[in-house]
């Protein structure tokens, strides 16, 4: 039933597929890699040596090298000014880049029109498949690295990535550059294989096949485009043996299969593969006092972070504002925050609580006024950075990456901390090893602090509410921050929980962070708070120990209104 | 799934080492294809199976449709005729290189056909037929006409005239015929098939001293000319030269006539087509088109094949469907002449090949491989094609 050539185009298919997973795997849906395709074939074709002088494998070889190289560069070229597009923008953007492409070979002089380029025949199923196993062996040992993981939380929530310390205008940019090289290579095989290079092959047809056998095959596993190759590459093969007669009846029928797939498969083929996920064994039991972040700056296999002596000033606003047209959200807001002082912020619904915290973590920039945040100014520094500086927090709702596990999650808290693995992992390195598992160890830590480590694999996604609250705040602490957020952290949970999350954040300040407590249940804040500050409308109305602050007839007035 | 995945990655291994162990050879059951007799007296055991791959889904599906009723009816009548049957097994290639490949790789396994037909589009042919010339199983391209089809090799045929052999008599005719001293061309870009004629066109005007005032492209997929007619319009030329397909061609006429543009239309083989005057209807008259084919010839074999096609599918055929039909003809013509079914004998029967009376007229295969027949000049009168001069 299959010929050489259909299994030769499995793995093609499977080629084109992963250079669409390596942007969806990242949260990007990109159309250009045709374009891609067709620019590394056609420049590959070119600059290649004729195979009757060099031999066909040195040939090939010579133009997959220049064809990962052209197709990279290209993404890159596009790249630049179109990654801050997002969604359906970045489609269309690519889309018009691959039209333009093809527009152009049609038109240019040396390509040959629409008739093409004429190229010998080298690829045979095994050098298709052994390109395809390079291919996939990238994206299997590049998955579970420092790099992977933040690809996969860019793809859950840019947001909170961001605020974990993920460059993730970089990371955007490195998944588009590999996309780029892979459709290079599927560009430069196709071209050798189908002995033709016309720009017929390379328009929004091929871009859809792609990521139509990317979807099919599930973009949340590495092996996925391989069986979406498989699976849509061997429809039509099946039904010519079964003898359904050619004609309209089978793509109709091969529409039907793809349907099915995704309305019952909506991880595509592939998504029924568990991840694997590995808890490391903490031993000594579940009391978690000793094993703080502490304990994990001593750490040999992390990086350590220099905090701040207890009593120092870790951020300092002066005059901070912040406008929304007419609407003062927050006005002229001066404070310190110092490291290992707990400082509650409390407010009625509506008074600049969570826009102040924005401003302090560098996720909204002020319209007036600065915020100088353990020596960044936040705000004019990217979220990253800021976060690099040690700033770590929580979000009013929950922002965790929902389709990884909890461990996952926290993982990718750790960013900031742990060290690159990506290049070392592909060459089987042991030092890898040893780092990955530091990173998991410190991980799980983070869990057995905020009493999660039995949740470690289960989704994000699917935990309950306070867990999820608790996933956040040990996602945080992952960071080995300096200054803490913590947005309503109790939001939704019952009295015990409440009481052992106060618990918990106190010992943290205990152990000399900063910790900046936004909370709407007055009576925590009072019960443990150093220092409590109260905005109303956007200004501060009181401050100072809770007690004090607690009987000020202003802020009696904002909590329960004035009578006169 | 994993042993899943784990069986289909062996079955894969085991598909690669079979084909890679299997070696051309002859076809099928060899002794049963050499029958006894010759010519019309031929009498074959066994049924001589032949092969065609066309775009009967995706973008060239059109033409693939006329081409599979033009193979169908020449099937049937050649089977009613007796002596040698014909087992022709029809496969769509979805105008998609991989499908196409792949059905030319069926057709020339060891248990595949004697001879193959197609495939439709001349850039599916450059990437199919090559399969064809490597494992020896002779190939009869029924519509390709991009040069360098036949130069793939020595078992590479067709029956369909290259644009150079049409358009150049169709220039100089209306050359001749209207006096033209200039024109404008038009052209859909992004396709071989036109942007090859156009190539043909841009020389043959050169030629014949016409001056080209303007050059316009479009897309195949293009609906709306009107902006790029009025440009041809302000050009003021003799002639308006167009390379398109049918698609493109009826809404192009209409439009043009509706600006206003009275000059003559100058279409290639894409032209010749019964839906032109169909759906453009009185804005296709004067419309002269250069083809392989003479849709009003009153050769007999043409004239039956238009009341027979007429009978069977109730519709006019086209130039694709004339050519397809041809085609088997030809084939049985290459089985006969030798009696023997095997993919070389029809090879050495296709190159022998000579004044053969057929639907295209009176057809030559040369020492290229290449078909050589008369071309007609058109133009449409009352609906209809005919002669011009």
């Amino acid at each position: 039933m299959f010929t050489e050539s259909t299994v030769t185009f499995i793995a093609l298919g499977a080629i084109f597929a992963f250079s669409f997973y390596a942007v969806l795997n990242a949260g990007q849906l990109s159309l250009g890699q045709a374009g891609f395709a067709s620019v590394a074939a056609y420049t590959s074709v070119l600059v290649a040596p004729d195979p009757d002088v060099v031999g066909d494998v040195p040939a090939l070889l010579i133009a997959l090298v220049v064809g990962a190289a052209v197709g990279t560069a290209a993404a890159v070229v596009l790249g630049l000014p179109t990654m801050h597009l997002r969604g359906v923008f970045l489609a269309i953007a690519t889309l018009g880049f691959a039209e333009a492409v093809r527009i152009f070979l049609l038109n240019a002089e040396w390509t040959g029109g629409a008739q093409g380029m004429s190229v010998p025949k080298i690829v045979t199923p095994a050098i298709a498949w052994m390109v395809l196993a390079l291919v996939a062996y990238w994206f299997w040992r590049s998955g579970p690295t420092r790099y992977g993981r933040a690809l996969e939380a860019i793809r859950e929530d840019e947001l909170a990535a961001g605020a974990m310390g993920i460059d993730v205008g970089r990371h955007r940019l490195g998944a588009f550059a590999t996309a780029g090289a892979v459709a290079g290579l599927y560009g430069v095989l196709w071209a050798y294989t189908v002995r033709l290079v016309a720009p017929a092959d390379f328009g929004f047809t091929a871009a859809i096949d792609g990521l139509v056998t990317a979807m099919v095959g599930g973009t949340t596993m590495f092996i996925g485009p391989v069986v979406g190759s498989a699976f849509l590459t061997v429809i039509p093969e099946i039904q010519r043996a079964l003898g359904v007669e050619a004609g309209w009846i089978r793509p109709f029928v091969a529409g039907l299969l793809l349907l099915v797939v995704i309305l019952f498969l909506p991880g595509g083929l592939a998504g029924r593969i568990p991840r694997r996920i590995r808890v490391p064994n903490l031993g000594g039991g579940s009391g978690g006092s000793d094993a703080g972040s502490d304990a994990d700056g001593g750490s040999t296999d992390l990086r350590t972070r220099e905090h701040a002596p207890r009593g120092d000033v870790v951020a300092r606003l002066s005059g901070l504002s912040k406008d929304y047209g007419g609407v003062h959200a927050v006005r002229d807001v001066d404070l310190e925050i110092h490291s290992g002082e707990l400082l509650g912020l409390i407010g009625p619904n509506g008074a600049g609580k969570t826009t102040l915290v924005n401003m302090i973590s560098g996720l909204v920039a002020p319209s007036s006024g600065e915020a100088s945040v353990l020596g960044v100014t936040a705000g004019r520094t990217p979220v990253h950075r800021v976060a690099a500086a040690g700033v770590s927090r929580t979000f009013q709702h929950s922002k965790l990456f929902d389709r990884l596990s909890a461990l996952e999650n926290v993982l990718v808290g750790g960013h900031l901390v742990t060290r690159p693995t990506l290049l070392r992992r592909l060459a089987w390195l042991p030092s890898a090893r040893r780092d990955e598992q530091a990173a998991l160890t410190h991980a799980a830590r983070c869990l057995r602090r905020v009493g999660m480590l039995d949740a470690a694999t289960a989704r994000a996604g699917a935990l309950s509410y306070g867990d999820q609250r608790r996933l956040e705040i040990a996602r945080a602490l992952a960071a080995d921050p300096s200054l803490l957020i913590l947005d309503e952290p109790a939001a939704g949970m019952n009295t015990v929980e409440a009481g052992e999350l106060a618990h918990l954040i106190r010992s943290l300040a205990d152990d000399g962070l900063a910790v900046l407590l936004i909370e709407h249940n007055v009576g925590l804040v009072r019960q443990i708070c150093d220092r409590v500050v109260v905005l109303n409308f956007g200004e501060v109305i009181a401050a100072g120990v809770p007690a004090e602050v607690a009987a000020d007839p202003r802020v009696v007035e904002a909590y329960l209104g004035t009578e006169a | 799934m994993s042993h899943r995945a784990r069986a289909f990655l062996a079955a894969t291994a085991v598909t690669v080492t079979l084909a890679a162990c299997t070696s051309g050879g002859g076809g099928g059951d060899d002794a049963s294809l050499v029958g006894e007799g010759t010519g019309a007296d031929c009498t074959i055991g066994s049924p001589v199976p032949v092969g065609a791959a066309l775009s009967l889904t995706g973008a060239a599906a059109s033409y693939g449709e006329s081409q599979q009723m033009g193979l169908e009816l020449a099937a049937e009548q050649l089977n009613a005729d007796g002596g040698v049957e014909y087992e022709l097994t029809i496969e769509d290639d979805q105008t998609d290189p991989r499908q196409g490949i792949a059905v030319f790789e069926q057709f020339t396994a060891d248990d595949g056909v004697s001879v193959i037909i197609g495939p439709t589009l001349s850039n599916g042919g450059f990437q199919a037929q090559p399969i064809a010339q490597e494992e020896g199983v002779p190939v009869l391209a029924i519509s390709n006409t991009a040069d360098g089809i036949t130069e793939q090799g020595d078992y590479i045929f067709r029956d369909s005239l290259t644009e150079a052999q049409v358009i150049p008599q169709t220039i100089a005719k209306a050359k001749e015929v209207y006096g033209a001293e200039s024109a404008v061309v038009m052209y859909s870009n992004d396709d071989a098939f036109t942007e090859a004629g156009y190539e043909v066109f841009a020389e043959s005007l050169d030629a014949e001293g016409i001056e080209v005032a303007e050059t316009l492209e479009f897309s195949t997929s293009d609906t709306d000319f009107r902006a790029l007619l009025t440009e041809a319009r302000s050009a003021d030329a003799d002639l308006l030269v167009v390379s398109a397909l049918i698609e493109a061609a009826i809404p192009l006429v209409t439009q043009a006539r509706e600006l206003g543009i009275d000059v003559p239309i100058v279409g290639g083989n894409g032209f010749n087509n019964p839906q032109l005057m169909a759906d453009a209807g009185d804005a296709a008259e004067g419309v002269v088109v250069g083809a392989a084919w003479n849709s009003a010839s009153d050769n007999p074999e043409n004239t039956a094949f238009l009341a027979d096609f007429e009978e069977k599918y109730g519709t006019p055929p086209d130039q694709f469907a004339a050519q397809a039909y041809t085609g088997l003809m030809l084939i049985d013509t290459a089985v006969r002449s030798t009696c023997s079914g095997e993919r070389d004998a029809i090879k050495e029967g296709l190159g022998t090949i000579d004044g053969v009376p057929t639907v295209l007229g009176e057809l030559t295969i040369n020492d290229a491989r290449d078909a050589e027949h008369e071309a007609v000049v058109q133009i449409v009168e009352d609906g209809a094609f005919a002669v011009l001069d």
